[in-house]
């Protein structure tokens, strides 16, 4: 396919201001966050760094407990996209394949739980954990955080599976596979890359959550990294280097997990299923 | 946190007396003193302490002012709330209205007898006949300014407000602000605001009888004085806390700032010559010298509905407020968190910390000018319980965003700042 | 294939039962909140009826904030929904990296949100942010803007940061529509003289459609409900200026200590989210049926 020049150009420019939105506060902030911090705070910031120094790191690692929370995240997250999958996978083909009574109608009730403004399941919500013993543990965060990715889930994945060429399904059942095996043995295989964009999508969910995170959990070895990163704002003073060296490590886990597998979550939302 | 079984402990180590040894208290502290310097110190002297009493195991969870207001409540609803919370005035009545709090006041007596309280610390906690929490450590604003910038801009010290507004004027230059002043509809600016009506003769929210006099001319004044202030002021100030007023002093951006203190910033982030640095109180409107300023003691709540869990409670705080253990604890940020007590402040443990020795002329008139400490609504024994919402809504710095935001005239955004305090007495 | 209401109840109801719990109880518990008259959290207040509703639809601020929320809605969708398209229509093309564009373009959204407000409370400040210096250099303006100074402004840079956060997540999820539109649909366009804007008009956009449908739907409950980005940046304000329903509830509840009036402002909120879903989700429906 040819390309004209000024529609290259017109691409270029485009491609430049989408990367310049994107990259940049992130290079401000690592970079930053290596600066000393009279350079940080000065008058006329600086694009690059003039200055180096791990101090910030070696402050926030030696006096805070970033590993217990990358740990408690890394856990909360992995488990909220493991539960969603095991609910939405099952739902999401029975509202694309099964017929049933009310099929559109609960599907779209399902998407009605994006109605209620979070913040009113707020206190009922920790009344009802503290009943159950549940305030300050992870599960309560596992289990806040699946109920918000849920509904989302279910809707990728009947459209997942609405990708899948119908005769390929219907060879499976012919040779007479119940629905629970034709799920298992030919569903999920092929649409392994949308399974993992939804995955992916409940573990970034659940790792991005602030406010249920904050009110739920007591106890600070069971914090999350978005609280843990809230806690180094002290109320009266700011330490910028040392909140843009915990920045920083809020975003390398992710980083790092987006460089291993991030061309998934792309594929897997684009194609969804193994054409 | 208290599970069944530990209860149970709890009952009957107060049937059995002898059983006191075998298993210790456990006691939780709540605080919001969350950066993780301030943890390490705390956790420094509850290490001592448990070590010293074997039979008692203090254990701390640091929380976030920005959601305590939400999670002390439903978590004491709950039954999961600790056993110490660390409170600001506006903070305790909530807990009280919610019956969490029994009256100190025998414990505070005790401790006022044995250190001697800064009266307006314990008054911010003295209502309804009765006193709600132990104070521990005071803030109060200041006016803090480089030597050399005034000496180079050939000012002196502003007395009265015009002298103020006119050192200002003159240091707004070459890019820098005159005087960084906050107009967010946040804690910061209730205190600046407050901090200019005191020294306005607008102290008093409320009349005797418990109706508000907060729309007075005095009052009208400050807010007047406060808003010809603004225009030295950077244009973000909308949204400044205590931080960013910091770094606007410490990046040399504004000339002048209001605030508790910036001595750890200058220090580590800014040029640290402790020489250079100069701290004045809070210029009255008419030059005289009788300066006040607010005055923002924290203090410890006791929430614990157990017996032997006061006590342990009791006895923490106790060790807290020895004079060799007080200073360490106050200088878990140095220069910020001032003595309430007459012991505390004259205690080695105190003195002794480099950075305080480094600034030890500052730090003597912080603590100087403390001693004219008011708080908002809570001042000449006028004390109503609807401060909380008040103070929680940030009424003060509402009232000033009008003013200042939305280009009320000063007059009017007093009265509908009235209404509004009516409105949520109601 | 033959019905099977028992299986698919095995399939359906874990998912169904799962949310029913979550979110039921608490609307409930919202609804009963609202009939009474509860000021802090954990105190006990009187069965007053429909007092709060009565008094709530007839109180300014109750008004004020729903209609920031529908404008808040409207330029989070506008935004987003042009930089999306923009972004996912530039992906769609060949190029060099294109691959490497696709995957890191998402990295405002895996951020924690809390981040999000540092990073750009920071680079908008006036004091070591990065913003003001380069439109100073740039001369956009020859003294620093206070971004959050007016009501406005703050709602413009709050959208603009929420927008940030979401557009990549969107784009992709755009581009996946795109990449779904068979290739020989605009050979043979291309082969009838159609131009790139009549290709986008007339092909790119009608198939684009549902998948943005949906996506709007989705996006006008989720952003209706942003709360933590408003409330950690300006916590509503300045002068009221970005104080949403969200933030109206947290305030009223948390700050004011009225359990019951914020419940029943929330229940009002649920209803109004309630109405537009159901009505957008039917509509939806039947567009779905006539395909």
């Amino acid at each position: 396919m040819k390309r004209t020049m000024g529609w290259n150009l017109t691409l270029a420019a485009g491609l430049g201001f989408f990367v310049a939105l994107v990259g940049l506060p992130f290079w401000w902030v690592v970079s930053g966050s290596f600066k000393l911090p009279q350079e940080i705070i000065a008058r006329v910031p600086t694009m690059f760094p003039q200055s180096f120094t791990w101090q910030h790191y070696d402050k926030l690692l030696s006096s805070s407990d970033y590993g217990t929370y990358l740990v408690n995240s890394v856990f909360v997250s992995g488990l909220s996209a493991f539960l969603t999958l095991l609910l939405a996978i099952p739902a999401g083909y029975a509202f694309f394949r099964l017929e049933f009574r009310g099929r559109e109608t609960w599907y779209r009730v399902i998407l009605l739980a994006y109605a209620f403004p979070s913040i009113v399941v707020l206190i009922p919500l920790f009344t009802m954990f503290a009943k159950a013993g549940l305030v300050d543990t992870r599960l309560a965060l596992i289990i806040v955080n699946v109920a918000f990715a849920l509904p989302f889930a279910i809707w990728m994945l009947r459209s997942f599976f609405g990708s899948i060429p119908r005769e390929i399904e219907e060879a499976a059942r012919l040779d007479g596979g119940p629905p629970l095996t034709v799920l298992r043995r030919i569903m999920i295989p092929l649409t392994a890359p949308g399974i993992a964009a939804v995955a992916i999508f409940a573990f970034v969910t659940s790792w991005t959550e602030y406010v249920f995170a904050s009110v739920m959990i007591l106890s600070d070895a069971k914090r999350t990294i978005p609280v843990g990163f809230s806690g180094i704002i002290g109320q009266y003073q700011v330490d910028w280097g040392l909140l843009l060296a915990g920045a920083s490590l809020a975003i390398l886990p992710v980083v790092i997990v987006f460089a291993l597998i991030g061309r998934w979550f792309v594929t897997g939302l684009t194609e969804g299923a193994v054409k | 946190m208290k599970t069944p079984i530990r209860m149970l402990l709890a009952g009957s180590m107060l049937a059995i007396p002898a059983q006191v040894f075998a298993a210790p208290v456990e006691v939780t502290l709540w605080h919001m003193e969350q950066p993780p310097h301030r943890v390490e110190r705390i956790q420094m002297l509850i290490d001592e302490f448990n070590a010293a009493n074997p039979d008692i195991t203090v254990s701390q969870e640091p929380q976030n002012w920005g959601e305590i207001y939400a999670k002390a409540p439903a978590a004491l609803a709950a039954g999961t709330g600790p056993d110490m919370l660390f409170a600001i005035p506006d903070f305790a009545p909530i807990l009280k209205e919610m019956g969490a709090l029994t009256s100190l006041a025998d414990f505070v007596a005790e401790l006022d007898a044995e250190h001697d309280f800064v009266d307006s610390t314990v008054e911010a906690y003295s209502y309804d006949d009765g006193v709600w929490a132990v104070p521990l450590y005071n803030m109060t604003l200041n006016l803090w300014y480089r030597k050399s910038v005034f000496e180079e801009a050939g000012i002196d010290v502003p007395a009265s407000w015009d002298e103020w507004r006119a050192a200002a004027e003159t240091l707004t230059a070459d890019g820098r602000f005159g005087m960084g002043l906050p107009a967010n509809k946040q804690l910061y600016t209730d205190q600046t605001v407050y901090s200019v009506m005191v020294n306005g003769g607008a102290s008093e929210l409320y009349n005797e009888d418990g109706t508000l006099r907060f729309d007075n001319p005095e009052t009208v004044a400050a807010y007047d004085f406060y808003n010809s202030m603004m225009e030295f002021s950077p244009p973000d100030a909308t949204s400044w806390t205590w931080g960013e007023a910091e770094a606007c002093f410490a990046s040399a951006s504004c000339g002048m700032v209001m605030q508790f203190t910036v001595i750890s910033t200058y220090e580590n982030q800014a040029e640290g010559d402790a020489a250079d640095l100069g701290v004045a109180a809070i210029p009255t409107k008419d030059g005289s010298d009788d300066n006040a300023t607010i005055a923002y003691a924290n203090a410890v709540m006791l929430l614990s509905q157990e017996e032997a869990e006061r006590e342990a409670s009791k006895a923490f705080i106790r060790f807290l407020l020895q004079p060799e253990n007080y200073g360490r604890f106050l200088n878990m940020e140095p220069g910020l968190f001032m003595p309430v007590t007459a012991d505390g402040a004259e205690a080695d443990s105190f003195w002794n910390d480099p950075v305080v020795q480094e600034y030890r002329e500052q730090i003597e008139t912080v603590i100087a000018n403390g001693q004219n400490g008011k708080l908002f609504g809570f001042t000449s024994g006028r004390v109503f319980p609807a401060i909380a919402a008040i103070s929680a809504q940030n009424v003060l710095a509402e009232t000033l965003q009008s003013v200042v935001v939305s280009d009320m005239a000063p007059a009017e955004a007093v009265t509908a700042g009235q209404a509004r305090m009516e409105d949520l007495s109601r | 294939m033959a019905r099977n209401p028992i299986l698919a109840l095995a399939f359906v109801a874990p998912a169904l039962l799962f949310l029913a719990a979550i979110l039921a109880w608490p609307l409930v518990s919202a609804f009963l909140l609202s009939l009474q008259n509860v000021r802090g959290v954990g105190t006990s207040g009187q069965w007053v009826g429909f007092e709060n509703y009565r008094f709530i639809l007839t109180n300014g601020a109750f008004w004020d904030s729903a209609g920031l929320s529908l404008a808040w809605v409207l330029a989070n969708a506008v935004l987003q929904t042009l930089l999306a398209l923009a972004a996912a229509l530039i992906l769609h093309q060949k190029f060099p990296g294109v691959r490497v564009a696709r995957t890191w373009i998402i990295l405002t959204w895996i951020v924690p949100t809390v981040v999000v407000v540092m990073i750009w409370r920071w680079l908008f400040s006036t004091s070591g942010g990065m913003i003001n210096p380069l439109m100073m250099q740039a001369g956009i303006t020859d003294r620093p803007i206070g971004f959050f100074a007016t009501p406005e402004s703050a709602f413009a840079t709050l959208v603009f940061i929420n927008s940030w956060r979401w557009f990549p997540f969107i784009a992709l999820m755009m581009l996946a529509g795109l990449t779904r539109i068979p290739s020989e649909l605009y050979e043979a366009a291309r082969i009838d003289g159609a131009g790139p804007v009549r290709r986008f008009t007339r092909i790119t956009w009608p198939l684009l459609a549902p998948t943005l449908t949906v996506l709007l739907i989705i996006g006008t409950l989720l952003s209706f409900n942003v709360f933590d980005i408003i409330w950690l940046m300006t916590q509503g304000g300045p002068a009221g200026g970005t104080r949403t329903l969200p933030v109206l509830i947290y305030e009223t509840a948390f700050r004011s200590y009225r359990m019951s009036e914020a419940a029943t402002i929330a229940v009002l909120s649920t209803l109004l989210l309630m109405t537009f879903a159901i009505v957008a989700t039917r509509s939806l429906a039947r567009s779905g049926d006539e395909r």
